[in-house]
């Protein structure tokens, strides 16, 4: 059966390119332009895969993701944005979204990521593995909770390798470990930055603000 | 004026602040009454609130509030409180008189005199006003002309400057303001100009080349460049004018040899340092790198990966294009050795080169950061 996916975007016209991208492949279940009719209509959808955009009216996409999650916390959450600023990503990551790909990416890799993210592996694209590689440049520990808050040498690794453009696979290959080894340094860095309350993400994130 | 109480009074009444003042003006010459009430009201605060909504009230009852007003001061005067009839009634025709001449919400009274437009009352209160102004003046005068013994011929002539500047002040204020308002859009008409100067030079241009354009990949390039450029016009720094930090200097190398050889080139950057030093050196290398990469690999993109790390610089230029046996001779042929080898030697650096046939290219630069010398 193939997977259920909603997709969540207040442009009409990027919504219908996205929709007919997926329609191949994908059970497209619904769409939405704004936050309100995305969270009620998931909510009763139960949809395997949300697709949302970040930049819209009424709280954008860290709304709809914080309004279902709340209800329905099994739903997994693929951000797509034209904006691959610093903040939107972090944002959304911390809301829950478990990937962050931005509007460029090509129908494959679109595809891909959804079956990730269905999955329950993270998306990390070069971009955001450059952010939370830059993030957690800082080696102060943070006090509460300085075991979470670190990245082990190898997921710094992990994350350098998807910077410099490679796929999982070929990281795999690479450090010699499993694919599935790949995705578990990758899920874990996602749950740090989830998780991560430390200074420096904050401090860094307005540093770069970008309004 | 003082605390804001005749503010907010004609707020809660409705009625313009000056005709409140004049009130209180007049009423402290009945033994200073009007000062006593000042206190006590502002005592209990009855100021202006700023976000108050004003009261709006029907003309008929602000003409019933103006009789009330009068008839509490004919009340006074014939039970002999007067302390000074000429003195109460030269205040309050001063008083008056310029709250009705000077009321901000009117125009310019000679302008309202001559309009056609304006209603009939006020143009009654403004000759209305004018003349309680004179009249007061005129008494003024005489008392302080008696008083003071000065010639009458000079204080006419004051108090009749006096006059003019009270009658036109609002209208000079007015126009001061207005042109204050103007100024403040022709600046943003300014801003607007430079805006549209901006997008004209590069959006613009860019989506006319698009349509002109039979080629999507030329297109991507195309669109790709104007996004970046865009973003970076509209959320900071542009990247290509003044490069200071590396990061800033690869991206703009990486601008340029995509738009010279059509591949799109993804950037990752961590951490930064200075532009200078070795760090030209790295970003010359990088900028060959990526040409080499996008002349020979055959890939559709090609990735630079750059990392400040504690004590060097790295740059990783990655393609999964067609790749080479680097023991082949060929590879010798291919400007390695002098544009990016030397550079990168000269700055005390390494370069790595990774490749196999079919498994795509990686260049690995590293030079030292400049140490204090």
């Amino acid at each position: 059966m193939s997977l259920k996916v909603y997709l969540v975007d207040d442009h009409q016209l990027f919504l219908s390119g996205v929709r007919t991208e997926l329609e191949a492949e994908f059970r497209i279940v619904g769409t939405a332009h704004d936050v309100d009719t995305a969270i009620s209509e998931i909510r009763g959808l139960n949809p395997d895969v949300v697709l949302v955009d970040v930049h819209m009216p009424d709280g954008g996409g860290v709304a709809v993701v914080e309004g279902v999650t709340e209800v329905a916390p099994d739903v997994k959450f693929l951000a797509l944005s034209v904006s691959d600023s610093a903040e939107d990503v972090i944002a959304m990551i911390r809301a829950g979204a478990r990937g962050y790909v931005t509007k460029t990416i090509d129908a494959e890799g679109l595809a891909d990521a959804v079956r990730r993210v269905s999955a329950g592996d993270a998306v990390f694209s070069p971009r955001l593995a450059g952010f939370v590689l830059d993030a957690f440049a800082g080696a102060i520990p943070s006090d509460e909770d300085p075991e979470l808050d670190q990245l082990t040498s190898r997921e710094k690794d992990v994350l350098r390798l998807i910077a410099r453009g490679f796929a999982y696979k070929q990281v795999a290959r690479k450090l010699e470990i499993s694919i599935k080894t790949v995705e578990t340094h990758v899920s874990s860095v996602l749950r740090k930055l989830q998780l991560s309350n430390r200074h420096e993400l904050a401090r860094w994130a307005s540093k770069r603000r970008i309004v | 004026m003082v605390a804001g109480v005749a503010g907010g009074i004609a707020d809660s009444l409705g009625v313009p602040d000056g005709y409140v003042r004049a009130a209180f003006l007049t009423l402290a010459t009945v033994w200073g009454l009007g000062v006593v009430l000042y206190a006590v009201l502002w005592i209990v605060r009855l100021d202006r609130v700023e976000d108050r909504e004003p009261a709006t009230i029907e003309p008929n009852q602000q003409l019933g509030l103006a009789f009330g007003f009068l008839g509490l001061m004919t009340l006074m005067a014939v039970l002999g409180w007067w302390p000074n009839p000429a003195l109460v009634l030269t205040a309050g025709g001063l008083a008056f008189g310029t709250a009705a001449l000077t009321d901000a919400s009117k125009p310019g009274p000679l302008a309202a005199l001559l309009d056609p437009n304006v209603e009939t009352a006020s143009r009654i209160r403004l000759v209305v006003g004018a003349g309680l102004l004179i009249a007061g003046l005129t008494m003024f005068g005489s008392t302080v002309g008696e008083v003071f013994e000065v010639g009458i011929v000079f204080t006419a002539v004051a108090l009749t400057g006096l006059g003019i500047f009270i009658a036109l002040g609002p209208w000079v204020r007015r126009l001061l303001s207005d042109l204050g308002e103007e100024r403040a859009e022709r600046a943003r008409q300014e801003e607007r100009a430079e805006m549209a100067a901006h997008l004209h030079d590069s959006v613009l241009q860019t989506l006319a080349l698009i349509q002109r354009s039979g080629d999507p990949a030329r297109m991507a390039i195309l669109a790709r460049h104007q996004e970046s450029e865009l973003r970076d016009w509209l959320y900071g720094s542009s990247p290509l004018d003044g490069a200071d930090l590396t990061s800033t200097a690869l991206k703009s190398a990486a601008a340029r040899v995509e738009e010279a050889h059509q591949v799109p080139i993804e950037v990752v950057t961590v951490g930064d340092h200075p532009f200078g030093g070795p760090s030209t050196a790295l970003v010359g290398a990088a900028s060959e790198a990526m040409v080499n990469a996008a002349k020979h690999s055959g890939a559709d993109q090609v990735s630079l990966y750059f990392e400040a790390e504690p004590a060097e610089l790295v740059v990783y230029v990655t393609d999964q294009g067609r790749g080479f046996d680097t023991s082949a001779e060929q590879f010798q042929g291919k400007g390695i050795d002098n544009s990016i080898k030397s550079r990168i030697e000269r700055a005390g650096g390494t370069v790595e080169i990774v490749s196999e046939p079919g498994e795509g290219t990686e260049v690995v630069l590293k030079v030292p950061k400049e140490t204090d010398k």
